[in-house]
C-alpha cells in the first residue's frame, strides 16, 4: 500500500513537473550543429570530440544568445565515409544530403575529409544555404569557386590549413634545414590526391626552385601505397640530403619503418600523418629521432607554451577524454569553429543564414589558433605569428622521445637539431 | 639500384606467394573463391593485436592462438554458410564477400585505423647485401615463403590427407566413391586457406600496420596473382608471383609507382583473354571458352 | 503417418488462365495487380515524399536500371562482376559532354548511354567468347583498371574529376525521367525475353552449344545483349552525373558492381522484377541503417549471406509462388 502511494506520488510529481518542462523546451529549442565526416578515421573521430567539447563548455556556460533567448547548442553527427577508399562521393553527398534536410542544423562543422568531396559538396551546401565551417579538406580549388561564384558558395569557410598556407610552414622548415646544415638536395614524396599534389608542387616553384634547392625528384604515390623501398633507394644512390614526404593516409607509416630500417641517410621533414602525435614514439619503437614533421594547426597533436590557449585546449582534451589528441590535422580548428560560429550567431541575433555567413567573414577572433580572420575565399588565414594570425607548428622528434615545436620562430621552444649520423655541412 | 630493385623484387614477389597461397589452396580443392580472404588476413592480424596487447600474452602464444582461431573461423564458415550454397558459383562468391564486408567494416567501425595497429618484427635488424640495406623482417618471409610452399608440396604428396585434398581437386565423385568425405575434406581445405591467410598476416604485417582497406588490398592482389597463375595450380602461383612481383618493383623504380597496379592489371587481362586458365592451369577448353 | 507438402494452383490461377477471365472483374483485377501495383506505386510516391527520400527514390530507380542491366546479361550467359564499367562509362562520357563540349543534359545523356554502351561493347567484344567466371574476372578487373589509368595520366580531371555540370531543370523532370525509364525498360526487357528473339538469349545461358549446333550465330546475339545492358549501364551513370553534377573516379567504385548484384539475388534473378524488387528493398534499408554509421555496412553484409542461404530463389519468385499457388500438407500414399 505504501509503495503503491509513492508510485502515485511519483507519477503527480511527473504529470506536474512535465508540462513545465516542455514549456522551457520548447522556448529554448537547441541549435543544431551537424557533424557530417568520416568518423571511421582518427582525424575525424577527434574533431567530433573536440567539438562536443566545444559545445559543453558553451552549454555550460548559459549557452548562446540569439536576439533576447538563451539557447543550447546539441551536435548532430553523420557518417559520411568519404576518405574510406572506394566509396562513390555522390554516397558520401547523400549523407551529407541527409543530415541537411533531416536534422535542420543552423550550421556544419568538421565536413567531408576529401578536397573533391568537398568541392562536389558545395553545390548541396548552397542549394539549402547551411554555413559549413570546414576543418579537414585542403585543397585551395574550393576557395577558387567561392571567389568565382561568391553569391553562391559563399556559405562554405575553412577554418583548418590549406594546402597554400601548408606551402608557407613546408618551405620555412626547409629553411631552417638549410640555414642551419647546409642541406640543399630534396627528395619530394607526396600522395597522389588533390591537396598533397598542389602543396608539393606549390613548395616546389614557390621555395626549392627560388633558392638555389636540387629537387632531386618529385613522385606521386597513389592512396595506398606500401612499399616505398624503390624510392628510398633512389634517395640513397642520388644523394639526396632531406625527404620531404606529403601524405595522410595510415598506410604512410611504412615509409617511415622502411627509411629506418634501410638506413637511408637523410632527414625526414614534411608531412606523415601517423608520425603527427605524441603515440608516434612508441609505434615506431623509437626510432624517429631527428625526423619533423608539421602539425597543421595549433592545439591539433600539440600545444605551445607560447600561446596559452592551445595548451589549454588541448590539456584539457586530455582531462575530459583521457587520452592526448593524436591527430595533427582537424580538432583544433574543429574546437575554433565552434566558438567562431557562436560569436557569429550572437552579433547576427538570428539563425538565418545569411546573417550568419555576413558575421562569419567578419571573424576576428584569437583562440586555440592564434588569430583567426577570414580571406576572401573564406579561408582562416595562416602565418608566423599568432598574434596576427593562425599558425601552423613544425616540431622535431629528440632523441628521448620528445617533440620540440621548432618552426615558426614566435612558438618555437627549442632549435634544430642535427639527426645522429648525418653530417652538416655547416 | 638495379640490383637493389631486384633483391626487393623477389621478396616482394615471396609477399605476393605468401598472400595468393591460401586462396589459391581452398579453390583449387573445394572450388570455393573465398572472397573473405582478405577479411580473414586482416581478422587474424587484430586477434594477434588484441591478445598480445590488451590481453597481455607473450608474442608466440597470441600469434599461435590467433592463427589457430582464423583457421577455425574458416571452417565454421563453410560447415554453417557455404555447405549450404555449395556448387553455386555465384552464391559462394556473394555469401563470402558478405562475410568478408561484415568483418572489415566492423573493425573500421570500432575505429581500429591508424599506425598504432600493428605487429612486432620478429628479429630487429637491417643486412647489407650487395650494397643495399634489407631488415631481417623481409628475410625471413623470403625464408618463410620458401618452407611453406615446399612443406605444402610435401603436404599434398606424402600424407593421407593432402591426397584426399588432391583426390577432390581432380575429381570430386570419383574420390567419393574411394571414401573420401568430400564435405569434410572442402572443410579443411577453406579452414586450413585461413590458416595460411592468417600465417601470411603475422609475418607481412609488420612491414606496415593493419587497416581494413588491407583486406581488399590482399584479396586483389591473391586474385591476380592465382588468375595470371591460374586458378588451383601451386606451380603457377609461385611463377605468377614472381611475374607480378618484379613486375611491380621494376614498374615502379623505371616508370613511376602509378603504373604498378596497371601493370599486374593488364596482365590479368592479357592472361584472360589469351589463356584464361593462366599460364601452368589445366587447360579446360570447352569450359572456358565457346 | 508421414505426411509431404503438396502445392496447387490456385482456382483463380486456373479460372484466368483463358479468355474467360474477361468476364469478371475480380479476375481481372487478379491479373492486372501485379502489373499494376509497380507503376502506381512509383508514379504516386514522389510527391508523397520528402526532400531526401526523393533522393533515395532516385537513387532506388538508378540502382534498379543497373540490376536490370545485370539480369539481362545474366540471363543471357554473361555473369558481370562490373557493372561499374557501364556506370562509370556513361558518367564520364557525359561529363565530357557537359564540361568540354558544353551540351545541354538532355542531349548528353541519350548521346553518353548510346555511345558509352557501343564503346563497352566493342571493350568486351573480344573476350565474348569466354564463359563463366572467366568473363566476370574481366568484367571485374576493366574497371579497376581504368581507374588507375585516369589516376596515372590525369586525364578528365584526374583524381578531382569533372565538376560544375549543367543540372536538370527541375526535380520533378529527373525523379520522372529515371522513373519512365525504369518502368519501360522493366516491362520491356520482360516481354522481350518472352519472345523468340529472348528465347534464343535464355538457350545461350543454359546451353551454348546446341544454340550454336541450331545454326544461330550466338556471338552476334551476345553482342546484342551487351549493347543493350550496357546501354542502360551508361544510362544510369549518365544520369546521376547530372544529378550530382560530378564525375570523377568514385564513379568506377566497387559499389556500383556488388550492390545491383545484390539487388538480383536479393529480388531473385531472371525475372528484372525481382531486380527491381531487391533494389527497392535494399537502397532504402542502407539508407534506414545510415543513422548507426559504419556498422550499416556490417548489417548490409550479414543480410546478403542470411539471405543467400535461407532463401536462395529470390523474394520475387517467392512471392509469385504465393500468388498463384497455396500449400496443403496431404498423407503419402502407401
Amino acid at each position: 500500500m505504501k509503495l503503491h502511494a509513492r508510485l502515485l506520488a511519483f507519477l503527480f510529481v511527473i504529470l506536474l513537473v512535465c508540462p513545465v518542462w516542455s514549456a522551457i523546451g520548447n522556448a529554448q529549442e537547441p541549435i543544431v550543429i551537424g557533424i557530417p565526416t568520416s568518423l571511421g578515421f582518427l582525424e575525424g573521430k577527434e574533431s567530433l570530440s573536440a567539438v562536443e567539447m566545444a559545445v559543453d563548455e558553451i552549454n555550460a556556460a548559459g549557452g548562446v544568445r540569439v536576439g533576447s533567448s538563451k539557447r543550447s547548442f546539441k551536435v548532430e553527427s553523420i557518417d559520411l565515409r568519404d576518405a574510406a577508399p572506394g566509396v562513390p562521393v555522390p554516397e558520401a553527398l547523400l549523407g551529407l544530403e541527409k543530415i541537411i534536410l533531416e536534422k535542420k542544423p543552423a550550421a556544419l562543422v568538421v565536413g567531408p575529409f576529401r578536397s573533391e568531396a568537398l568541392m562536389a559538396g558545395m553545390d548541396i551546401i548552397a542549394k539549402y544555404k547551411v554555413p559549413l565551417l570546414g576543418t579537414i579538406a585542403m585543397s585551395p580549388g574550393s576557395e577558387k569557386k567561392i571567389k568565382e561564384e561568391p553569391a553562391k558558395y559563399k556559405y562554405v569557410f575553412r577554418t583548418c590549413l590549406n594546402a597554400v598556407h601548408l606551402v608557407k610552414f613546408l618551405a620555412g622548415a626547409m629553411g631552417l634545414i638549410n640555414k642551419e646544415f647546409g642541406f640543399n638536395k630534396v627528395y619530394v614524396m607526396h600522395q597522389d590526391v588533390a591537396w598533397a599534389r598542389a602543396t608539393a608542387e606549390l613548395v616546389k616553384s614557390l621555395y626549392f626552385d627560388k633558392n638555389g634547392w636540387t629537387v632531386l625528384g618529385l613522385e606521386s604515390y597513389p592512396t595506398g601505397t606500401s612499399d616505398f623501398s624503390s624510392a628510398l633507394m633512389k634517395v640513397r644512390s642520388l644523394g639526396a640530403q632531406v625527404i620531404m614526404p606529403i601524405f595522410d593516409m595510415p598506410q604512410s607509416g611504412t615509409l617511415v619503418k622502411q627509411w629506418n630500417a634501410m638506413k637511408v641517410p637523410a632527414i625526414l621533414s614534411g608531412f606523415i600523418s601517423p608520425l603527427a602525435g605524441s603515440a608516434a614514439w612508441e609505434t615506431f619503437d623509437g626510432k624517429i629521432g631527428g625526423a619533423t614533421n608539421t602539425i597543421f594547426e595549433l592545439g591539433s597533436g600539440i600545444g605551445s607554451g607560447k600561446v596559452p590557449p592551445s595548451k589549454d585546449f588541448f590539456d584539457k582534451y586530455l582531462k575530459k577524454y583521457g587520452k592526448e589528441i593524436q591527430a595533427g590535422h582537424g580538432p583544433a580548428p574543429s574546437y575554433e569553429s565552434v566558438y567562431i560560429l557562436k560569436e557569429a550567431i550572437e552579433r547576427a541575433g538570428s539563425l538565418d543564414p545569411d546573417s550568419i555567413v555576413a558575421e562569419l567573414e567578419k571573424t576576428d577572433r584569437i583562440g586555440v589558433l592564434g588569430r583567426v580572420k577570414f580571406d576572401e575565399g573564406h579561408q582562416a588565414v595562416y602565418g608566423f605569428n599568432p598574434q596576427e594570425s593562425c599558425v601552423s607548428t613544425v616540431f622535431q622528434w629528440t632523441d628521448s622521445g620528445q617533440r620540440v615545436i621548432v618552426f615558426p620562430e614566435t612558438i618555437a621552444e627549442g632549435k634544430i637539431q642535427l639527426p645522429k649520423g648525418l653530417k652538416s655541412l655547416k | 639500384m638495379f640490383v637493389g630493385t631486384i633483391l626487393y623484387a623477389i621478396i616482394n614477389s615471396f609477399i605476393l606467394i605468401m598472400m595468393a597461397i591460401g586462396f589459391n589452396l581452398t579453390f583449387g580443392i573445394s572450388g570455393v573463391a573465398n572472397f573473405a580472404f582478405g577479411a580473414l588476413y586482416v581478422l587474424s592480424a587484430y586477434g594477434s593485436w588484441i591478445l598480445l596487447n590488451l590481453l597481455k600474452m607473450p608474442y608466440l602464444l597470441s600469434v599461435t592462438i590467433s592463427i589457430l582461431l582464423t583457421s577455425l573461423f574458416g571452417g565454421l564458415i563453410y560447415r554453417l554458410i557455404l555447405l549450404r550454397v555449395r556448387g553455386q558459383a555465384l552464391s559462394e562468391v556473394i555469401a563470402t564477400f558478405g562475410i568478408g564486408l561484415s568483418i572489415l567494416e566492423l573493425f573500421s567501425y570500432f575505429g581500429l585505423v591508424g599506425f598504432e595497429y600493428t605487429l612486432p618484427v620478429f628479429i630487429d635488424h637491417s643486412f647489407i647485401i650487395f650494397g643495399t640495406y634489407v631488415d631481417a623482417q623481409r628475410l625471413i618471409i623470403a625464408a618463410v615463403g620458401l618452407v611453406l610452399v615446399s612443406s605444402l608440396w610435401l603436404f599434398t604428396h606424402h600424407t593421407s590427407i593432402g591426397l584426399a585434398f588432391r583426390g577432390i581437386a581432380q575429381d570430386e565423385r570419383t574420390a567419393l566413391t574411394f571414401g573420401i568425405a568430400s564435405d569434410r575434406i572442402a572443410t579443411l581445405s577453406v579452414s586450413l586457406g585461413a590458416g595460411l591467410a592468417a600465417v601470411a598476416a603475422t609475418i607481412i604485417i609488420p612491414l606496415g600496420s593493419i587497416a581494413p582497406a588491407e583486406g581488399y588490398d590482399v584479396l586483389i592482389k591473391a586474385l591476380a596473382v592465382c588468375i595470371i597463375g591460374g586458378l588451383g595450380s601451386s606451380g603457377g602461383v609461385i611463377v605468377a608471383g614472381f611475374v607480378i612481383g618484379f613486375a611491380e618493383r621494376f614498374t615502379d623504380t623505371y616508370i613511376g609507382s602509378h603504373w604498378t597496379m596497371i601493370i599486374s592489371l593488364t596482365a590479368i587481362l592479357l592472361v584472360l583473354v589469351i589463356k584464361p586458365s593462366g599460364l601452368f592451369g589445366k587447360q579446360k577448353e570447352l569450359e572456358e571458352r565457346i | 503417418m508421414k505426411k509431404r507438402k503438396e502445392r496447387i494452383d490456385r482456382g483463380i490461377k486456373a479460372r484466368s488462365g483463358d479468355v474467360f477471365t474477361l468476364c469478371s472483374w475480380r479476375e481481372m483485377l487478379y491479373l492486372a495487380a501485379p502489373r499494376l501495383l509497380p507503376i502506381i506505386v512509383f508514379l504516386l510516391l514522389p510527391p508523397l515524399l520528402s526532400v531526401y527520400w526523393q533522393k533515395v527514390l532516385l537513387s532506388l530507380a538508378v540502382f534498379a536500371l543497373l540490376s536490370i542491366s545485370w539480369d539481362l546479361l545474366s540471363q543471357s550467359g554473361m555473369i558481370s562482376l562490373g557493372q561499374a564499367l557501364f556506370f562509370g562509362m556513361g558518367a564520364y562520357l557525359s561529363g565530357i559532354a557537359d564540361h568540354y563540349f558544353g551540351l545541354s543534359p538532355l542531349v548528353a545523356i541519350p548521346l553518353a548511354s548510346f555511345l558509352g554502351g557501343a564503346i563497352c561493347t566493342l571493350a568486351l567484344l573480344p573476350v565474348l567468347r569466354l564463359r563463366g567466371i572467366y568473363f566476370s574476372m574481366v568484367t571485374l578487373v576493366i574497371p579497376l583498371m581504368l581507374v588507375r589509368i585516369i589516376e596515372a595520366t590525369r586525364i578528365f580531371g584526374g583524381t578531382e574529376g569533372l565538376t560544375g555540370m549543367t543540372p536538370f531543370p527541375s526535380k520533378w523532370i529527373e525523379l520522372y525521367l529515371v522513373i519512365t525509364v525504369l518502368l519501360c525498360l522493366l516491362f520491356g526487357f520482360r516481354r522481350m525475353m518472352a519472345s523468340d528473339y529472348g528465347l534464343v538469349l535464355k538457350g545461350i545461358c543454359d546451353n551454348d552449344r546446341s544454340v550454336t549446333n541450331a545454326g544461330i550465330n550466338i556471338y552476334w546475339f551476345k553482342a546484342q545483349a551487351l549493347f543493350m545492358a550496357s546501354t542502360v549501364g551508361a544510362f544510369s551513370g549518365a544520369f546521376m552525373t547530372h544529378v550530382y553534377l560530378f564525375a570523377g573516379m568514385p564513379v568506377f567504385a566497387l559499389d556500383y558492381s556488388i550492390l545491383p548484384i545484390a539487388a538480383a539475388v536479393v529480388g531473385g534473378p531472371g525475372s528484372f522484377a525481382g531486380a527491381t524488387l531487391g533494389a527497392a528493398i535494399l537502397v532504402p534499408l542502407s539508407e534506414l541503417l545510415r543513422g548507426i554509421g559504419g556498422l550499416r555496412i556490417v548489417f548490409y553484409g550479414i543480410f546478403l549471406v542470411v539471405f543467400i542461404v535461407a532463401l536462395p530463389e529470390g523474394i520475387f519468385h517467392y512471392a509469385r509462388r504465393k500468388y498463384h499457388q497455396f500449400e496443403r500438407w496431404v498423407e503419402v500414399e502407401k
